[in-house]
C-alpha cells in the first residue's frame, strides 16, 4: 500500500468532513492564543531585547544605548583587564562544577537506585526521603546548609565526635578558600541526586526480567550483572541525567548566590553569578550590555552541550 | 525441554551458607540505604533542631535534640518578623501562577493535541525551544520590560514571567495527556451537538485530571521557592514572599540562626506536605517530562 494513498489520519478526515477546516483552525488559534501572546511578550520580546542589548552599553537609566558591536563579547572573553580575568576565573570554577557534579551525581544515584530497587518494604518511604532535597530546593535549605557548615556548626561537630577532628574546618567549610568550592559541589550534588535516582529507578524497573534471569543462568554474580548487563542497559538514562546536570551546573547559580555570594575572594564565583552581578548589582555602571553578552555566551555553551549530548545519544541507539 | 543449567544447583549443605550470605547482603544494603537517608535529611534535622532552640543555645551550638526546647522561636518568627505576611504573599503569587498556568496551557495543550491548524508544529517547537534559553539570559530584559510596563515590584509582574517560564513543561504534559484521550469521544460528543469549548471542558478536562494535578504541582513548588527574579523585582518589604523575607533575616549583621531556621521551616513545611500527599502525580510527571 502506497503511503500517499492514506494521507489523512482517519480522525482528522472525519472531522474535516463534518465541519469546515477553517472553523477548526480558528478554534485552534483561539485555544493557543493566550499562551502565544504571553510567549511573544515574555519570551520572544525579551530574548530579542537581550540579544540587541548585548551589542550595546547602557546603565539602565540614560535614555539611549551606545552601540558597540562585538565589544562586549571581546571585553568579556579576552580584552578588558577588569572583566576578562573575572570571567576566566568564574569559567574555571564553573568548569570544575560541570565536571565533578554530573560525575558524582551519577556515581551516587545509580548505585543508590540499584540498592533501592532490591528492597520491597521500605522502598516508597525511602524514595520520599531521598526526594526531599529536590522538593525543598531553595533559599531555605541553602541557609540550613550554611548553618551546619559554619565553624561551630554540625558538620565540624560530627567530625569531632567520630574521631576525625583533623578534618574539621576552623574557618568553616565555606570560609576556607580551598574547601569552599568542593563543599559547594557536594551541596549541588546533594540537590541533583533525587531526580537522577528517580530516573534510574524507573529505568531499572522497566528492564525485562528475562534479561536478568539469563545473566543469572550464565553464572554472572550480582556485581557482574550490574556492571556488564544493567549499566549498559540504562545508558540512555545516564545520558539524560548527564545533560540535565551539565545544564544545571552551567547555568544554576542560586545556591552560590545564597550560600557564598562567590566568596571567599571569588573562589566560588561562577558564570551565572557573574552575569547576575553585572546585570543587577552594579548600580550606575554601564554593565547591562556586558551582562546580556555573558548570558548569550552561556546560552551558546548550553546549546553546544545539548548538541553533543544528542549526538552521543543517537550514536548509541 | 532443556535440563542443562539445572546441574549447577547448590546442594543442601550449601543452602545454609547461601542463606547467611543473603542475610549479610541484605543488612549491608539496608545500612547503605539508611546512611544516604540520613545524608538526605541531615540539613533538615538541624533546621528543625535550631527552630526549637532559644537564642543562647543556638549560639552555643550544642546537640541535635535541644536541651531546652521552646516554641517561642517559631511564634516570634511568625508574628514579629512578619512571616505571616510573607506567607500570604507567597500564597498569592503561587496561587495566581498555578491557576493561570492551568488555564492557559490546558487550552494550548488541547489545541496542540486535538485541533488541526496551520503552523501547529512550528508553534509547538517554538515553545519547546524556550527550554534552552538560560533563565539568566532573559532575566534582565524581563525586569527592564516590566519597569516600562509599570509592573515591576507588583505580584502580577512576577506571575507573568513565572507562567511563561513553565510553558514548555506544562505544554508537553498537557499535550501528552490530551493526545491519549481516544478521538471517538470527541466525535460522539460532536454528534450530540457539543461545541469545541463544551468538548474541551466536559470531556477532555476531567479525563486529564492527573496531568492537571501534575502540572499544578510542578508549577507550585518552584514558584513557592523562587528567589532570583523575586529578589530583583520586589522592593517594598510588605510585598516580600517567604524566600525574600528569609533572606532579609540572614542579611542582618549577626544572623540569628534560630529565627532563620524557624523561617526556613515555615518555607519548607507546606512544600513537604504538598509533595507527600500528591507524590504519585509528582513522580509520574517528572518521569514523563524527561522522557518527553
Amino acid at each position: 500500500m502506497a503511503p500517499g494513498a492514506v494521507t489523512e489520519a482517519p480522525a482528522a478526515g472525519e472531522t474535516s468532513r463534518r465541519r469546515p477546516r477553517s472553523y477548526e483552525a480558528l478554534t485552534g488559534y483561539l485555544f493557543v492564543g493566550p499562551a502565544v501572546v504571553l510567549f511573544c511578550v515574555m519570551g520572544l520580546y525579551t530574548v530579542g531585547y537581550g540579544f540587541a542589548l548585548s551589542f550595546a552599553t547602557w546603565n539602565g537609566f540614560t535614555p539611549n544605548w551606545k552601540w558597540v558591536g562585538l565589544d562586549n563579547y571581546a571585553d568579556l572573553l579576552w580584552r578588558s583587564p577588569v572583566y576578562a580575568p573575572r570571567v576566566r576565573n568564574a569559567a574555571l570554577n564553573t568548569l570544575w562544577v560541570m565536571i565533578s557534579a554530573p560525575a558524582l551525581t551519577v556515581a551516587v544515584s545509580f548505585p543508590l537506585a540499584v540498592l533501592l530497587n532490591r528492597v520491597r518494604r521500605f522502598q516508597s518511604v525511602l524514595r520520599s526521603v531521598y526526594f526531599l532535597p529536590y522538593v525543598t530546593s531553595g533559599v531555605a535549605v541553602f541557609f540550613a546548609w550554611q548553618y551546619i557548615l559554619q565553624p561551630d556548626g554540625a558538620i565540624n561537630a560530627l567530625l569531632g565526635s567520630v574521631g576525625l577532628g583533623s578534618l574539621q574546618q576552623p574557618q568553616g567549610w565555606l570560609g576556607n578558600p580551598s574547601t569552599a568550592l568542593p563543599t559547594m559541589i557536594v551541596v549541588t550534588v546533594w540537590g541533583l541526586v533525587p531526580v537522577a535516582m528517580l530516573l534510574y529507578l524507573t529505568g531499572l524497573q522497566s528492564i525485562d526480567r528475562s534479561v536478568l534471569e539469563a545473566a543469572e543462568l550464565d553464572g554472572a554474580g550480582w556485581w557482574r550483572t550490574n556492571a556488564s548487563v544493567i549499566w549498559p542497559l540504562v545508558r540512555p538514562i545516564t545520558a539524560v541525567v548527564t545533560l540535565l546536570n551539565l545544564r544545571e551546573s552551567l547555568q544554576g547559580f542560586q545556591t552560590f548566590l545564597v550560600m557564598t555570594n562567590g566568596g571567599p575572594g571569588d573562589h566560588t564565583n561562577v558564570l551565572g553569578l557573574e552575569a547576575y552581578r553585572l546585570a543587577f548589582l552594579k548600580q550606575l555602571a554601564p554593565t547591562l550590555g556586558l551582562a546580556s553578552a555573558l548570558g548569550w555566551i552561556l546560552f551558546a555553551a548550553a546549546l553546544v552541550l545539548a548538541l553533543i549530548n544528542l549526538r552521543a545519544l543517537r550514536s548509541r541507539t | 525441554m532443556t535440563s542443562t543449567s539445572l546441574a549447577a544447583r547448590p546442594g543442601p549443605p550449601d543452602e545454609r551458607a547461601a542463606r547467611t550470605r543473603r542475610l549479610v547482603a541484605r543488612s549491608v544494603v539496608g545500612v547503605l540505604l539508611a546512611l544516604y537517608g540520613i545524608v538526605s535529611v541531615y540539613p533538615f534535622l538541624w533546621m528543625v533542631s535550631a527552630a526549637f532552640k532559644n537564642q543562647i543555645e543556638v549560639v552555643r551550638g550544642g546537640h541535635l535534640i535541644p536541651d531546652d526546647p521552646t516554641l517561642s522561636t517559631l511564634v516570634d518568627t511568625w508574628n514579629k518578623l512578619h512571616f505571616f505576611d510573607f506567607f500570604l504573599n507567597s500564597l498569592l503569587v503561587t496561587g495566581y501562577t498555578v491557576v493561570l498556568t492551568l488555564v492557559i496551557y490546558a487550552a494550548a495543550g488541547y489545541a496542540f493535541a486535538v485541533l488541526r491548524f496551520p503552523g501547529r508544529g512550528f508553534l509547538q517547537k517554538l515553545f519547546v525551544s524556550l527550554l534552552f534559553v538560560p533563565g539568566i539570559t532573559v532575566m534582565l530584559p524581563i525586569v527592564l520590560l516590566e519597569n516600562t510596563l509599570g509592573l515591576l515590584g507588583t505580584h502580577f509582574g512576577l506571575v507573568l514571567p513565572f507562567v511563561n517560564g513553565g510553558a514548555p513543561l506544562s505544554i508537553l504534559l498537557m499535550t501528552g495527556a490530551f493526545a491519549a484521550v481516544p478521538g471517538e469521544l470527541r466525535d460522539s460528543a460532536r454528534v450530540d451537538g457539543a461545541g469545541e469549548l463544551r468538548i474541551f471542558a466536559s470531556v477532555y478536562l476531567p479525563l486529564a485530571r492527573p496531568a492537571l494535578i501534575t502540572v499544578a504541582l510542578l508549577t507550585a513548588i518552584p514558584t513557592w521557592n523562587e528567589f532570583l527574579l523575586t529578589r530583583v523585582s520586589l522592593n517594598d518589604p510588605s510585598t516580600y514572599t517567604l524566600p525574600l523575607g528569609l533572606q532579609t533575616l540572614s542579611a542582618e549583621n549577626v544572623p540569628h540562626y534560630n529565627n532563620l531556621m524557624a523561617g526556613a521551616l515555615i518555607v519548607v513545611i507546606p512544600v513537604i506536605l504538598l509533595f507527600l500527599s500528591l507524590q504519585r502525580y509528582f513522580v509520574n510527571g517528572l518521569v514523563g517530562a524527561v522522557k518527553g
